[in-house]
């Protein structure tokens, strides 16, 4: 076995780059405790062993964690909350398609509907001046009432589905986007099997649990002044092996 | 006195060994099914000690007993003992409660783990965080349609109410003796299950890590004072040798 205390030191070190990255993604957690839609992200670390030399841990992914959040009730008709698994799709300022779970969706200057951010909503219809009593049903069917107080029906809001969405790439402004590991978007219907339904009047609360997400940066801390020790101490025998020798 | 010199260090470099095995169990402490690794010390050699009576020491010898030339590390064990299950609320989170491990498919062929941090990948298939396949109870890899996943407590799965395979299992009686620890967190094994025990799985939970941090203090506190222990020796010897060069060499 190489035993050698460098790379003792080295483990040590790696170990507590590792506490230091586990603790951003908690702290990034925690901050978004109030953002609408939010979902909780997950550092999965694993330990590594080859050829039987021991070298610690190390970051093999992050995940996201897809369980649905609580919903809260809200007076903005353009409130709309998904129950189930999909994602509503918004058009990033690149032209690519981001997906969201925050549905506060509001009117623009020229009557577009756009997420919070400011990105439109991918869907099929139109709302035009002058219309109010703005519906959508759990299907995802907008209706309204036009100028004429005649009640029209304007589109079709779809839901987008991954076969892995824990594995979307996080792109930051509460969007994901699709990636290698995450598999193809599926669009479809909501209410159909697995897209889920949309809620309006509704805002979904992040899935961030307060108590399991506080209990992870106390035993974060704890592990790392461990980690800490071990390497004070490994540095503290090489000096005891240096000056073994009296002058 | 040479000999004492030598045995001193070979107390320091077993303990170097030793803190290197205890910062790897202390960076695996927030690892799931990590299964910390202990380490053992032995004797390094035993000497027999001979003493002439002879003037010029050339005549027979009178043995006088034995002579131990220091410590070594001796093999390793892994603790297999059930680490505490940790709620996560994640529905691809499974752990094992007693004996058991999960069988995966690798590039070094299938080992076992009991590490449940489980996805699907692009393609539908339950894989681990390495993307290493998950595989069932006849060794197949395991295709989870698109749905919400349950778990019955004998490892069946069920998609949307509907069952879509059962996991596989390794379940081993003496685990210590046919396991090898070949990978992080990754177990070689026999391809079968040798015992007859069946395994529980919980889902939404993963089993932490069973390295205990009140003991690995322990061992850390002891691993540096016998270094430091050791270290003085080496001191004493090097000082003793000193003195026998200075005061015996001298003439007149």
């Amino acid at each position: 076995m190489y035993t050698s205390l460098f790379h003792t030191l080295n483990i040590s070190r790696q170990d507590m780059i590792s506490r230091l990255v586990d603790l951003d993604v908690t702290s990034n957690n925690l901050a978004n405790f109030n953002t609408a839609g939010y979902k909780a992200s997950r550092s999965n670390f694993q330990e590594i062993l080859q050829q039987q030399s021991k070298e610690g841990t190390q970051l093999v992914s992050t995940q996201m964690l897809n369980t649905q959040g609580a919903m809260r009730d809200s007076t903005n008709p353009y409130d709309l909350a998904i129950q189930g698994e999909g994602f509503f799709s918004v058009t990033m300022p690149d032209g690519k398609v981001g997906y969201t779970r925050d549905g506060q969706f509001g009117l623009d200057a020229s009557n577009n509907l756009v997420s919070a951010s400011g990105y439109p909503l991918v869907w099929s219809g139109k709302i035009l001046p002058g219309m109010t009593n703005f519906a959508i049903s759990p299907e995802g069917n907008a209706t309204a009432t036009d100028a004429t107080g005649k009640n029209v029906v304007l589109g079709q809001v779809s839901l987008t589905i991954f076969p892995n969405p824990t594995a979307l790439t996080n792109k930051g402004d509460n969007i994901w986007l699709e990636s290698v590991p995450s598999g193809k978007a599926q669009v479809g219907i909501p209410g159909a099997q697995n897209f889920g339904t949309i809620a309006s009047y509704r805002v979904e609360q992040s899935n961030i649990e307060l108590s399991q997400e506080m209990t992870r940066v106390i035993s974060l801390q704890r592990s790392f002044s461990m980690s800490l020790k071990a390497f004070q101490q490994t540095d503290n025998m090489i000096s005891q092996a240096i000056n073994m020798r009296k002058a | 006195m040479i000999k004492g010199l030598y045995s001193a260090a070979s107390a320091m470099v077993m303990n170097a060994a030793r803190q290197q095995v205890l910062s790897h169990n202390i960076a695996n402490l927030e690892t799931p099914g990590f299964k910390q690794i202990l380490t053992s010390v032995e004797d390094f050699m035993q000497n027999q000690s001979v003493y002439s009576t002879a003037q010029n020491l050339t005549g027979p010898v009178d043995y006088i007993g034995q002579m131990g030339l220091g410590s070594q590390l001796g093999p390793e064990f892994i603790d297999y003992s059930q680490g505490p299950l940790m709620n996560t609320g994640n529905l691809l989170d499974f752990a094992i409660q007693g004996d058991g491990m999960f069988q995966v498919k690798t590039p070094n062929g299938n080992l076992y783990t009991r590490d449940g941090r489980f996805t699907r990948d692009a393609n539908n298939t339950l894989v681990t965080v390495e993307g290493y396949q998950v595989l069932n109870s006849t060794g197949q890899v395991i295709q989870l349609p698109t749905g919400d996943v349950g778990l019955a407590p004998d490892g069946t799965i069920t998609v949307n109410g509907t069952t879509v395979t059962k996991l596989g299992f390794g379940v081993f009686t003496n685990p210590e003796l046919e396991l090898v620890h070949s990978q992080g967190n990754f177990f070689t094994g026999p391809a079968a299950s040798t015992s007859k025990t069946v395994p529980q799985v919980v889902q939404g939970y993963l089993e932490s890590s069973n390295a205990n941090p009140t003991q690995l203090m322990t061992q850390l506190v002891e691993v540096s004072r016998s270094y430091e222990a050791a270290q003085k020796m080496v001191q004493n010897n090097d000082e003793l040798l000193g003195k026998t060069i200075a005061s015996l060499g001298r003439i007149g």
